[in-house]
């Protein structure tokens, strides 16, 4: 397994030792996580309720998800890092926490649809309304998968 | 003892918060609800907070962007309140010493005063410079302060859980 073999080496750097035996390192980080979380939530919650006509609907939706593509793609990088270095203080207490699978999971199939979404929208030149159905659509799933991936990983802690 | 310790105290033995300690999925439920409302309520007025800084949506006046986004900020304040008040009642004779808690309070009754100020001197004007790329330093002095309390709000919320009292 690749995915196991990866995840043992992270856990054994000398970063992952780090942070495995820091006690602040993982307090630290995990507010690093909780920042860009905030900033995160709200520009995904605003692009999609722009898509669901329900905010900043004096702006074209094209314009919205442009807007907020630097916010929310920077979000989840920050996030994305955040989370890594988390990983690496105890790969191994994650890689079989099937809470953790889940948000993992998850967090897949929300990134991939998300972005999907939010960058078609973008390129979009004219405010043509086109698809409007498909994209609300789209927008209702991409705020219950977000939300269902923070579900899950406010759960990791617990099982 | 102090009074409001004393009433902590009494708060911690009601049917409420033991039902809330007791419970097994209660806490990290509200928990992540929480969490999740101030995703809401930081995030969309970070969106305020650049567009007055001058670093997003530059060609929509300001005042329509507010407009815009209060009404949910208000909405994820209604969920953020609701269940930090939950949480804080089940863990009320703890919090009451714990210096995080503490500072988080402090720290949320000056982003209250913020906006109020905020509201009542520079944003009085805003028609004057609601098309502004980048808003006068008052208002972007505001956005600072609200980004960095909003922040030092949530450090002080994570860290309740770590400090011991």
């Amino acid at each position: 397994m690749l995915l196991l073999r990866l995840s043992h080496w992270l856990g054994q750097t000398h970063l992952g030792i780090y942070i495995r035996d820091s006690s602040y390192a993982f307090p630290a980080i995990e507010i690093v996580h909780l920042l860009f979380l905030a900033i995160f939530a709200g520009a995904i919650l605003l692009a999609d309720l722009r898509l669901l006509n329900l905010g900043f609907t004096t702006q074209s939706a094209s314009r919205v998800a442009r807007e907020l593509l630097p916010l929310t793609l920077g979000g989840v990088i920050g996030m994305f890092l955040s989370g890594l270095l988390m990983y690496a203080g105890g790969p191994m207490r994650y890689y079989h926490n099937p809470a953790f699978q889940v948000k993992m999971a998850l967090f897949a199939i929300a990134l991939v649809g998300h972005f999907t979404l939010q960058i078609i929208v973008a390129r979009k030149d004219s405010d043509q309304v086109r698809h409007e159905a498909l994209l609300k659509a789209g927008a209702i799933a991409s705020l219950l998968l977000w939300f269902a991936v923070g579900f899950a990983g406010r759960v990791i802690g617990y099982v | 003892m102090p009074a409001l310790q004393h009433f902590c105290e009494w708060l911690y033995t009601t049917h409420l918060s033991i039902s809330i300690r007791q419970s097994a999925y209660l806490f990290p439920f509200l928990e992540t609800i929480h969490t999740l409302g101030i995703g809401g309520v930081v995030g969309t007025i970070a969106i305020l907070d650049l567009r007055l800084l001058g670093l997003i949506m530059k060609r929509e006046p300001v005042s329509r962007i507010a407009r815009q986004v209060l009404p949910w900020t208000w909405t994820g304040f209604a969920v953020m309140f609701s269940t930090g008040l939950l949480l804080s009642i089940a863990e009320s004779q703890t919090n009451y010493f714990n210096w995080a808690f503490r500072t988080k309070m402090v720290l949320l009754l000056l982003v209250g005063l913020n906006p109020l100020f905020f509201h009542l001197t520079i944003y009085r004007k805003v028609n004057t410079w609601d098309i502004a790329n980048v808003a006068p330093l008052r208002a972007r002095l505001a956005a600072i302060s609200s980004l960095v309390l909003w922040a030092s709000i949530i450090i002080a919320g994570r860290l309740i859980a770590y400090v011991n009292t």
